[in-house]
């Protein structure tokens, strides 16, 4: 009875938005919002033949894969080294964090100069050392434009990640270590049969949070390609935003988002099974 | 006595008519034009309120990229302003949700007359007026006079096939020659200057499709051959209106096709930049392309009165020779275009004389999904990844489905 106005104020908050996209999934909606009429189905139908969807679907997963499976690869060494306990190691963690910082999409505009064609210190730092002999065009094409923003989501998650995996490596504690050590492990039988393990909690923690911001992230692709050219760089995101704000069609907008939401429900549902049978 | 108390209650009722008057104010939103936009609006705002005491204006600067955004979330939420600046191009979306309200009751006389016929035209539907032309603009070719004298045009190209040869010239001598723009918004709109000019059209008689006559194919071909031979910039995708424009600023681009605001632009910015303007080149014919951005009333607003009063004095001629010429568009109104202003600059002239030839953007739902279309078409074919021909008939069968065709 007490929990019963928090439990209420809770189903408002996600109730009401849900019903929302629901109606405006099943009507057909003007630019400003008026709903003119229901229309079933005609909004899927129209999202689902839409080859850019199914495009940027498939896209999306390639997106969250890479670029959290890069992060961890890249933060789980990162946290290793920062853990040893060396001369300049806090001014070392502190650069580390500073990105944290900065809001992403002013980190993706200062990227997008860095790889500007003309004037990017990218191009002028590859001309410099010889290794190509005239300006990339990093954005024109989205095969080399697509990489350039995974590589971009992947350094402006690691500060995030390291923060974590520090945090969990910071609680295994260094006798074990040592008795190992005794036992004659090597470093590296002592990473895999010790640290890793230890470290899974943490490490399931850092891929699903990352796995649900990196699904959501919209400004580096935004502000970089804005899913373009020629449509080859969208993820649901962006596609879901140019659908609703520049082709003004709020009504499959909303099943886009739909699909987004049922994804993410989905991943963290797994998410839960997982955690019940490990725990 | 008695004729005392009428008196009074005349005056009271006077009063009570008085008060709300003199609070009323005007919310005006205006897209970020320049960084003199926002202050000529404000100066404008403080001439009309030190006029009109009983009317103050508010005046909200958005940056034109979302705009549209803007618009839609405030009307969505029933917080929009009383007035605001519109891309003409949007505006039927408005007139069929009601949300844009007809000035023809509203205006004084003669107020209509004021205009520029073929400017006003786009903002009128369905025999209404419901949009005044506040900016204008039309397009027409800017070329780097050092660059295109050295390659044989002093005078600049006329037509495609100068393009290609001056280009050819340029490139030899380690230039970039046609700035080809293929990213960002009008992307669909630089295919069209090559469509009309050779003698194509966007849309037929009947609102389908048309962009994928032979026309159309010609035009896209002409861009693609250029880009193969490399008498543009490399990598064309990577390059929106500001940074080709840019690119012909620095003196790094010989031939750029955009509007007449990049006169004010290069002589703040490059005063000592050499160039010239001259028509899109004609393939078979001469065409441009004319935008007008118009301002609406919301149908909302509860004081169209005093809004429309303000929408009065903005255009009058004062304060639009003062907007136009600070932005850089073309008159809108018949008095700013006597303006000495006007007549008595060539590079202007050029872009006016074009305009019996303009092509406006057509008032047709479905606009920005053909816009749309035809730009994803344009880039896959700089891309590689189709034929002009295919892709544009891709594109076609798609904004058809969108015009409802």
């Amino acid at each position: 009875m007490l929990i019963l106005p928090s439990l209420l104020l809770a189903l408002g908050v996600i109730g009401y938005p849900f019903y929302e996209i629901i109606r405006l999934a099943v009507s057909d909606v003007s630019r400003f919002g008026m709903v003119r009429g229901f229309s079933g189905w005609e909004n899927f139908n129209r999202v689902v033949s839409d080859p850019v969807f199914v495009d940027a679907l498939v896209r999306t997963l390639v997106w969250t894969v890479t670029v959290v499976g890069g992060t961890i690869l890249v933060a789980l060494p990162v946290a290793l080294v920062l853990r040893e306990d060396f001369w300049g190691r806090g001014v070392a963690r502190t650069i580390l964090m500073l990105p944290w910082s900065i809001a992403l999409s002013m980190a993706a505009v200062v990227w997008l100069w860095a790889f500007n064609a003309d004037y990017g210190m990218i191009n002028a730092g590859l001309q410099h050392w010889g290794i190509i002999d005239k300006p990339l065009q990093w954005m024109a094409r989205p095969e080399t434009a697509f990489p350039v923003e995974v590589g971009i989501g992947i350094v402006v998650s690691i500060p995030f990640t390291v923060t974590i995996l520090l945090g969990g490596l910071s609680s295994i504690p260094s006798e074990i270590y040592e008795a190992a050590k005794i036992d004659g492990a090597r470093p590296w039988q002592s990473f895999w049969l010790m640290t890793l393990p230890m470290m899974r909690p943490f490490m399931n923690i850092a891929i699903v949070l990352n796995v649900i911001h990196v699904f959501n992230s919209f400004p580096i692709i935004w502000v970089m390609t804005q899913g373009g050219p020629n449509n080859r760089t969208h993820i649901l995101v962006t596609y879901l935003y140019e659908l609703s704000f520049y082709l003004g069609r709020p009504g499959p907008a909303a099943v886009v988002s739909l699909v987004v939401l049922l994804i993410v429900f989905s991943a963290t549902a797994v998410y839960m099974w997982l955690r019940e049978r490990e725990g | 006595m008695r004729q005392g108390w009428k008196w009074l209650i005349g005056a009271c009722a006077a009063l009570a008519m008085a008060a709300p008057a003199k609070a009323e104010t005007v919310r005006m939103t205006v897209s970020f034009y320049s960084a003199a936009t926002g202050p000529y609006f404000e100066k404008m705002a403080a001439d009309f309120h030190a006029a009109n005491p009983g009317i103050d204006v508010k005046i909200e600067v958005v940056n034109w990229s979302s705009l549209l955004q803007k618009l839609q979330t405030d009307i969505s939420g029933g917080t929009n302003a009383d007035v605001s600046i519109i891309g003409t191009r949007w505006l039927l979306d408005f007139v069929k949700d009601g949300i844009a309200e007809p000035l023809d009751g509203m205006m004084a006389p003669g107020f209509k007359e004021r205009f520029i016929g073929p400017f006003l035209k786009p903002g009128q539907i369905g025999g209404k007026t419901y949009g005044l032309p506040v900016a204008a603009s039309a397009r027409a070719m800017y070329y780097n006079k050092a660059m295109l004298t050295k390659a044989g045009f002093p005078d600049g190209p006329r037509t495609w096939d100068d393009v290609v040869a001056a280009a050819e010239k340029i490139k030899a001598d380690g230039g970039n020659g046609f700035g080809l723009m293929a990213k960002g918004t009008e992307v669909d709109v630089y295919f069209y200057y090559a469509l009309w000019s050779h003698g194509g059209d966007v849309l037929d008689a009947n609102q389908k499709a048309a962009f994928n006559s032979p026309a159309g194919v010609k035009a896209l071909t002409l861009y693609k051959a250029m880009l193969d031979r490399g008498l543009t910039e490399p990598g064309p995708t990577n390059y929106t209106r500001e940074d080709l424009q840019n690119q012909f600023k620095q003196g790094r681009l010989a031939m750029v096709m955009t509007a007449p605001f990049l006169i004010n632009q290069i002589a703040k910015e490059a005063p000592t930049l050499d160039y010239g303007i001259v028509p899109v080149p004609t393939g078979t014919t001469q065409a441009t392309y004319a935008v007008t951005d118009s301002v609406v009333l919301f149908a909302n607003s509860k004081v169209k009165p005093a809004a429309m009063k303000w929408l009065d004095f903005l255009f009058t001629a004062g304060p639009r020779i003062a907007f136009t010429k600070g932005e850089g568009f073309l008159p809108t109104t018949n008095d700013e275009a006597k303006d000495p202003a006007f007549t008595e600059n060539e590079r202007l002239k050029v872009f006016v004389n074009l305009l019996p030839n303009a092509r406006f953007a057509p008032t047709v739902t479905g606009w920005e999904d053909t816009a749309k279309a035809v730009s994803d078409a344009v880039q896959s074919v700089y891309l590689g990844s189709a034929t002009p021909e295919a892709a544009l008939n891709a594109a076609a069968a798609k904004a058809n489905q969108s015009l409802g065709k």
